[in-house]
């Protein structure tokens, strides 16, 4: 069964002939003009991937000699995702910004040619994953370097593309979706996982100030509904009611992935628990230890606490003296820092793409 | 007369209809839910050719997708009766077009509309897989009727179709809330908002919108507006209309719950919503174990009407009226952090301990339900001397 002609308005869909990472088109135009990159040098040679392109009104995107069929185009996400990552001879953020425009074309590979679900959520997950990591590693980068916005905008792309497939998949057949979830976990050495627990956990923790990706949890399936994804739903609700001492509480138990999505959130957890501190303990004479706050509201430091209540106009030494007249909500909330618990600081990109939760 | 006459007799009386302007009859005569459909003599297997040429255009367009679609709907072809269906808005669109300055036709165009929507809605119940795509498709071709009575904005405000606006924004809503597309609502609410015509439009239709907007807004966390908008619809909807006031108390009693106005068990009984009469009792006793209980014994009901999450949002007004019973028990303005630790514990929050039992009372106050401040050192709740715990409703 050709599963490319699943698709379902009956139009027929291009089939990529390219069964290398880079066309040879792009390829040999490239080295001729000096625009290989400096990841595409390898020891073993030049090794192209092919760059990501705008579509223009006068390119045409659809020549088949252009495009990569699905076995390629995992190959070339288990290239770049598994062994481009490895290198240690350039900046991270480098790394980033090769690896995310590499990516974009896989994804625009797969638009035009129109892949099945089946084969999407496949590609989409090490994405998923991919801009998770990067998106917490380069936190603390120049704007210049690394740009937090496009990096969400991406991921929540691929999430809710990865979303999207499996609600296909399970609508048109249940029997169809085991088949792809067990030869998925069974994920051994270089075979990318496939998690959906983890992408719906993702898509909540990402997204703790909009409601929406609760009322999703809600309609999901019972037996997702009891897998680890609750644990992210029941950090979002406690977000929703303000129990920041819960949230921190729970967040022991997230993965490495989701910490790391959560730790992005904090500095607006932080905005917010501080402002409810500081009008329940207003006062002019009782304080509150620093210690307790970095407790209750997820700071690395002591020193922390005390710059953020600065920031928000509370007074702050060892102990902190609340005043509710004097916080500045106008203040803006301050870029995410590398948070001293999140695991996935010492780990590598290839660690954290074969776990499932 | 139409339910057993001729074609041709059929196609005159569309026609004269059409020549008077009868926006009325008309509708009837091209509606699906009309007596002459059940006419055999209008179920010709070559209705185009032999429309074409024995009436006048434009109206011939409209009785030739008409009929074929009446066929495909006796035939149980739900989708070939759609795309019939979908055309057939289309050649409305054109007459409406042509029209300047009247506006007679609207009737037609509610009609078609209407039968749009549920032609579709029986299309998509017989096409499991095509999830939504049919409703959408049937949304676009709202949408452009929609679009030509809004633009219609030079004639009186006697003949201007823009009338026609709030009809088609109803159809609209009920498709979006169907296939769950609720960010497409907000254009619609936009244009209808800045409507001059709002006092003018029919009452009914007013009601309907509100309770859209009402449900949207309730999403959007917005519950004032949602109050509002729920109520006007609850307060005008037609006492006999049982079905239609039980569905909008469906929204609005989680929504007055959570502004602090309870239900009366007479009100529940009445419309048979005494799911949330559980809910009550537990709520008012501050009962946590309760509400997790209720929650699961109705989690169908909840999460189906999407009013789960507005339920979980319930449990702070819970603390609250649990941390007054202990205030009222203690007798005091100085209340110790343990003592509503030790209430939390008892009504089933086993795990809370004194960081986070601070925590609740500290957004209660921030929130203003609790007048007060915490006092960390001494682990106590300093209260207002006057009205400790004001009433939720007075905020």
């Amino acid at each position: 069964m050709n599963s490319r002609n699943l698709s379902k308005d009956g139009e027929t869909c291009i089939h990529g002939t390219c069964l290398d990472m880079c066309p040879p088109e792009e390829m040999n135009l490239r080295i001729r003009e000096k625009l290989v990159h400096i990841l595409e040098v390898t020891t073993e040679g030049y090794k192209l991937v092919k760059c990501y392109s705008r579509s223009a009104a006068d390119s045409n995107m659809a020549i088949p000699s252009n495009l990569r069929p699905f076995p390629t185009l995992m190959t070339t996400t288990q290239y770049l995702l598994l062994n481009v990552s490895k290198r240690k001879d350039v900046k991270m953020s480098v790394i980033y910004n090769f690896l995310d425009d590499r990516l974009r074309s896989v994804r625009q590979d797969m638009t035009i040619q129109r892949l099945h679900p089946k084969e999407c959520v496949k590609l989409l997950e090490p994405m998923i994953r991919f801009y998770n990591y990067y998106g917490y590693r380069l936190c603390e980068y120049p704007l210049k370097e690394y740009d937090p916005v496009l990096n969400k905008k991406y991921l929540l792309e691929c999430i809710k593309w990865f979303l999207t497939c499996c609600d296909t998949l399970e609508e048109t057949n249940i029997e169809c979706m085991t088949d792809i979830l067990k030869d998925l976990y069974l994920s051994k050495d270089n075979i990318l996982s496939c998690d959906r627990p983890l992408v719906e956990s993702l898509y909540v923790l990402c997204n703790l100030s909009d409601i929406h990706p609760l009322y999703r949890y809600l309609s999901l399936p019972n037996h997702l509904k009891r897998s680890k994804l609750k644990l992210a739903y029941e950090i979002a609700v406690a977000n929703k009611l303000g129990n920041y001492v819960r949230v921190w509480r729970l967040a022991e138990q997230l993965c490495p992935l989701t910490f790391a999505a959560l730790c992005l959130y904090l500095p607006t957890m932080q905005k917010r628990g501080l402002q409810v501190i500081s009008t329940a303990y207003n006062s002019k004479q009782l304080k509150v230890p620093t210690k307790v706050i970095q407790q209750w509201l997820g700071f690395t430091s002591e020193d922390e606490v005390r710059v953020m209540c600065d920031y928000y106009g509370q007074m702050a030494t060892d102990v902190v003296c609340f005043n509710k007249a004097l916080f500045r909500s106008v203040a803006e909330v301050p870029q995410p820092k590398q948070h001293y618990m999140a695991r996935i600081s010492r780990l590598e990109l290839e660690d954290i793409m074969f776990y499932t939760i | 007369m139409t339910s057993t006459g001729t074609l041709n007799q059929y196609i005159q009386t569309v026609e004269r209809m059409y020549r008077l302007s009868e926006g009325d009859e008309l509708a009837r005569l091209i509606s699906l839910r009309d007596s002459h459909v059940t006419n055999r003599n209008l179920r010709s297997s070559d209705i185009a050719s032999l429309v074409e040429g024995n009436c006048v255009a434009p109206i011939d367009e409209i009785i030739i997708c008409h009929l074929l679609c009446v066929k495909a709907v006796i035939e149980k072809d739900y989708l070939a009766a759609y795309s019939h269906q979908s055309q057939c808005v289309v050649s409305v669109v054109k007459v409406l077009m042509s029209q300047k300055d009247q506006n007679w036709c609207l009737p037609l165009m509610y009609t078609t509309c209407l039968d749009l929507r549920l032609v579709a809605q029986k299309a998509e119940a017989t096409q499991p897989q095509s999830n939504g795509k049919i409703l959408e498709k049937a949304a676009e071709s709202l949408l452009s009727c929609f679009r030509v009575c809004c633009a219609d904005n030079r004639t009186s405000d006697e003949d201007t179709k823009r009338h026609g606006m709030l009809y088609l924004a109803n159809q609209l809503l009920k498709v979006y809330f169907r296939i769950n597309k609720l960010h497409l609502c907000k254009p619609l609410i936009r244009a209808i908002d800045s409507s001059s015509l709002w006092y003018q439009f029919p009452l009914a239709q007013q009601i309907t919108y509100r309770y859209f907007v009402g449900r949207k807004a309730m999403f959007d966390s917005e519950y004032q507006a949602a109050n509002e908008y729920l109520s006007f619809a609850f307060e005008n909807c037609h006492k006999k209309s049982h079905k239609n006031k039980r569905l909008i108390l469906t929204y609005l009693v989680p929504v007055k719950m959570l502004l602090g106005y309870m239900p009366t068990k007479q009100l529940l009984e009445k419309y048979n919503l005494l799911q949330f009469w559980d809910l009550v009792s537990v709520v008012k006793n501050g009962d946590l174990r309760g509400i997790d209980s209720v929650m699961e014994k109705h989690e169908k009901f909840f999460i189906s009407a999407g009013i789960y999450l507005i339920v979980e949002k319930l449990k702070i007004t819970a603390y609250r009226n649990l941390f007054r019973k202990v205030f009222l028990v203690e007798n005091t303005h100085q209340i110790d952090i343990a003592s509503f630790q030790a209430a939390l514990q008892v009504m089933g929050e086993k795990d809370v301990d004194s960081d986070e039992t601070q925590c609740i009372v500290a957004n209660l106050i921030y929130q203003g339900k609790i007048k007060g401040y915490i006092s960390y050192q001494h682990k106590k709740v300093v209260v207002s001397k006057q009205t400790a715990f004001p009433p939720l409703s007075s905020m």
